[in-house]
Formats: C-alpha cells, sequence, structure tokens
C-alpha cells in the first residue's frame, strides 16, 4: 500500500509522465512548490536564531523580516497545494532527474546555534546567502516555464527579493 | 489542474513500470557532480574539508565566501542554462558559474591546489553523485599566457574536445589531448543536461604545466568602505525600495495605503500588498 501511495504522489506531480522532457508547466508548478515549502521551512530555522544570537541590529531586523515573509509565503504555497488536490512533500528524491532538491544542510542549524556574537553573524550571513541563491536558481526555472500565473508571481517575487537580500547580506559581510 | 489529475490516474497503471524504472536509480542519488580528476576547485576544498581546510587557497574561499559551497560541492550549476552559458555567466565569475553561492570559487589567485601535468594525453574523471542519462560534456583550457591572478574570461578559454550524447556513471573517464602550456591553467568543464532538465554544471580544476613564474603573493583587493545610508521615511509618502520602515510608518503604493506591521529595509519583491507579513491594507 505504501508503495502504491508514493507511486500515485510520484504520478500525480508529473514526474513519471514524462521522464524524458525538460519539466515545464503543470508538473513544474508542483514541483516548485513542493522543493520551496521545506527550503522556506529551513530557511525561517536559520534566521530565527538571530533573535538571541545576533550582533548587528541591521541583520537581526533582516531576519525578523525574512522569517515572517517566508513563513507567509510557504502559507500560501501550502494553500495552493492543498486546492489542487496536491501532496505538500514529494516522495524523497523523486525530483532529482529535474534538478533535485536544493536543500541546505540540515545540520548547519545545529552548527548555527552553538555560535554567538560577530561569528554568528558571519556564518549565518554566508549560509543564507547560498540559501537564498538558492531559491534563485528554482524560482528562476518556475517564473520562466511555470503554468499558473499566481505561482509565476511568486516565484518572480521571490527571485527579485532574495536577489535583493543577498546584496544586503554582502554588504553586511563586508563590514563585519 | 483537475484534469491533468484525472489524467495521471487513468495512465496509473501504464505509468507504474515507467515509474518504478524512473524511481530505481534515483532513490540512492541526491544531486549532480564536478570534476574529480584533476580535481576541481570546489571539490578540492570539499576533500580538505569545509570546516578546517588546509590549503590557504581553500581557507581563503571558505572566507571569503562560507563553508555552505562546500558542503554543496556537486551543485555549481544553473537550473536554466539550456546552452546560454556564455549569456548568462559573466566574464571574473566562471568558477561560480555566477552564483554568489560559491563567489568563493572565482578568487584569483596562484596557489589553488593544481595537478602537475603536461602537454599530450590525459585521462580526466567526472564524479557525478546523479549521473543523468544523455548529457553533452565540454572541455577548455585557458589560453597561453592566461593567469590565475586575472578573472577567467570566456575569451581566455579554448576548446578541448566535446562528448554529445554521454551516459555518465558516478565516475566517468574522458581521454583529452592537452596542448603545450607553461606555469599555471585551468580546465574548464561544462556539463550541460539535454534530458528532463535544461540544467548545466561548471567546473574549474586548476592544472601546472611547470616552467612558470611565481607572481607575487596575491592581495585581494580590499572593498571601498561601505556607507550605509539610513533613510528617514517621511511621516507618510510613497513605498520605495531601500527604505527601513517602523512599526506603525504609514506609505502609499499604487495609491492604496498601508501601515507597517514589523520594522525592516524595504527591497524589491517585497512591496505591501504582496507582504501581508510586513504590511496591513488600511
Amino acid at each position: 500500500m505504501r508503495l502504491l501511495l508514493i507511486l500515485l504522489a510520484f504520478v500525480v506531480s508529473g514526474c513519471a509522465a514524462q521522464p524524458d522532457t525538460t519539466l515545464r508547466g503543470d508538473p513544474l508548478d508542483v514541483m516548485f512548490l513542493q522543493m520551496m515549502i521545506p527550503h522556506h521551512q529551513q530557511g525561517v530555522e536559520m534566521v530565527a536564531l538571530a533573535k538571541d544570537r545576533a550582533q548587528d541590529d541591521e541583520l537581526r531586523m533582516l531576519a525578523a523580516a525574512i522569517e515572517s515573509t517566508q513563513a507567509s509565503e510557504a502559507g500560501t504555497m501550502r494553500g495552493w497545494l492543498t486546492s489542487w488536490g496536491e501532496p505538500l512533500t514529494a516522495p524523497p528524491d523523486s525530483h532529482t532527474g529535474h534538478g533535485g532538491m536544493r536543500r541546505s544542510d540540515p545540520e548547519e542549524v545545529g552548527r548555527l546555534s552553538a555560535l554567538r556574537g560577530e561569528e554568528f553573524d558571519r556564518r549565518l550571513l554566508n549560509v543564507m546567502i547560498a540559501h537564498q541563491d538558492d531559491a534563485v536558481q528554482m524560482a528562476r526555472w518556475e517564473a520562466g516555464s511555470g503554468a499558473h500565473r499566481e505561482v509565476k508571481d511568486l516565484a518572480d517575487r521571490i527571485e527579485r527579493s532574495r536577489t535583493a537580500q543577498i546584496g544586503m547580506m554582502k554588504k553586511f559581510l563586508d563590514r563585519a | 489542474m483537475k484534469a491533468r489529475n484525472r489524467l495521471a490516474l487513468a495512465s496509473l497503471t501504464a505509468s507504474a513500470a515507467l515509474a518504478v524504472a524512473f524511481l530505481v536509480p534515483t532513490t540512492t542519488a541526491s544531486a549532480h557532480g564536478t570534476m574529480s580528476d584533476p580535481a576541481s576547485r570546489v571539490y578540492t576544498c570539499k576533500q580538505e574539508g569545509p570546516e578546517n581546510p588546509k590549503s590557504d587557497a581553500c581557507k581563503a574561499a571558505v572566507a571569503a565566501g562560507g563553508t555552505q559551497a562546500f558542503y554543496d560541492w556537486n551543485e555549481v550549476s544553473l537550473l536554466d542554462a539550456g546552452g546560454r552559458h556564455r549569456q548568462i555567466i559573466p566574464d571574473g565569475k566562471l568558477c561560480s558559474a555566477g552564483r554568489d553561492k560559491y563567489r568563493g570559487l572565482d578568487l584569483q589567485r596562484a596557489d589553488w591546489p593544481a595537478k602537475r601535468i603536461s602537454a599530450g594525453s590525459l585521462t580526466v574523471t567526472y564524479h557525478a553523485s546523479a549521473p543523468h542519462s544523455n548529457s553533452n560534456f565540454e572541455f577548455y583550457i585557458t589560453r597561453q599566457g592566461w593567469s590565475p591572478t586575472q578573472p577567467l574570461r570566456w575569451s581566455d578559454l579554448v576548446h578541448l574536445q566535446t562528448f554529445n550524447n554521454q551516459n555518465p556513471t558516478t565516475f566517468t573517464n574522458w581521454t583529452l589531448n592537452i596542448p603545450q602550456r607553461t606555469g599555471r591553467h585551468i580546465i574548464y568543464s561544462i556539463w550541460q543536461r539535454v534530458v528532463g532538465s535544461a540544467e548545466a554544471f561548471y567546473t574549474c580544476s586548476d592544472v601546472d604545466f611547470g616552467g612558470g613564474t611565481t607572481p607575487p603573493p596575491t592581495t585581494q583587493p580590499t572593498p571601498p568602505p561601505t556607507t550605509t545610508t539610513t533613510t528617514t521615511p517621511p511621516p507618510s509618502g510613497t513605498w520605495a525600495a531601500g527604505t527601513t520602515y517602523q512599526i506603525g510608518n504609514r506609505v502609499t503604493y499604487n495609491g492604496v495605503n498601508y501601515e507597517c506591521q514589523q520594522g525592516h529595509t524595504a527591497i524589491a519583491g517585497w512591496e505591501p500588498p504582496n507582504t501581508p507579513a510586513l504590511w496591513r491594507r488600511l
């Protein structure tokens, strides 16, 4: 039964149907959302650490704003998948053939948690630049080849806001 | 969506065998790949250990861009490349594929760990943690006269060989015919997937032919001090990126009034109608 469920989720998510073609349209929308929800969640977990650990006030403010905006976006994304009757998460590795799950190392939260002050600031900035750079990659693909207007619009906002965040974070690093 | 789901469900039986065939090879794999011999910069620093790299170059790369790049050593890639490498990767950023995550790989240094090679045939190895069938691999070498303390530009690359319609395994070898060079050079590769994705992977492997002059130690240019301009928002005004807003500040955006719910510096993509976490419509 479990295998059947996995297969069902897999087929519905559109991967198996066309393994030989570049993913686009409805199946890309689904994959994008299924990949971005856990990615957002990981980002939220990392920036949430800034509240008690960051030294730089501007970094703390940016981290808090990233935390609340990404939590809100994740809610919107879950709502779309639910309304389409699609699973919120894809079977592990089912998207590897199309670009994989770009997820930061879960152990990073542990490594960050152990740091304080300037050391924490530098590590969080570098990790979040990498994390948001991954988000830009996924968003660019969806914005260019997705199907639903509202999903493509969100992807476009993700691409622009993460690019701007990376710019801010690089400035923070330069002065750290 | 609904119609597509019905179609997908109807074809479940027919697709089951295909799905199984597709699932099996992907369950053990999680990502992609890079050159392992001569080792690419990302592979070298990953092998040294992201948290405690040994070489000065890897230490500098981690200092410049953090450790995450080296945990994700097999993803120096662009998802939507589709063969447009020269259009989308700027000169000077070829080793990072233009990605901020991998910016440490673009450091212009003459001390990146390099494999000693000479002209003639050279067997290179690509380590693919997720081999994708039907892929094209292109190999290049820097022109005679290029120096590792200069930015790597597309025009610095001389084409060596291209292998199309390849079905890579975990470790795949190709034999390249290497021309005469002196000193340090880079072997550059592009892995363009053809099936299932437009994604392409990029690698910079440092090699040393010997006989080169050792340039003086490189000093990284210090970026000019950045001055942070904190704009004091007017009590009310038009929303503007770059402005820092505090709770209670009011703005207009496209003729609609909003009140700030959480202190933040406004950026493109965080316009008030799209960020209910930051702005409340009045």
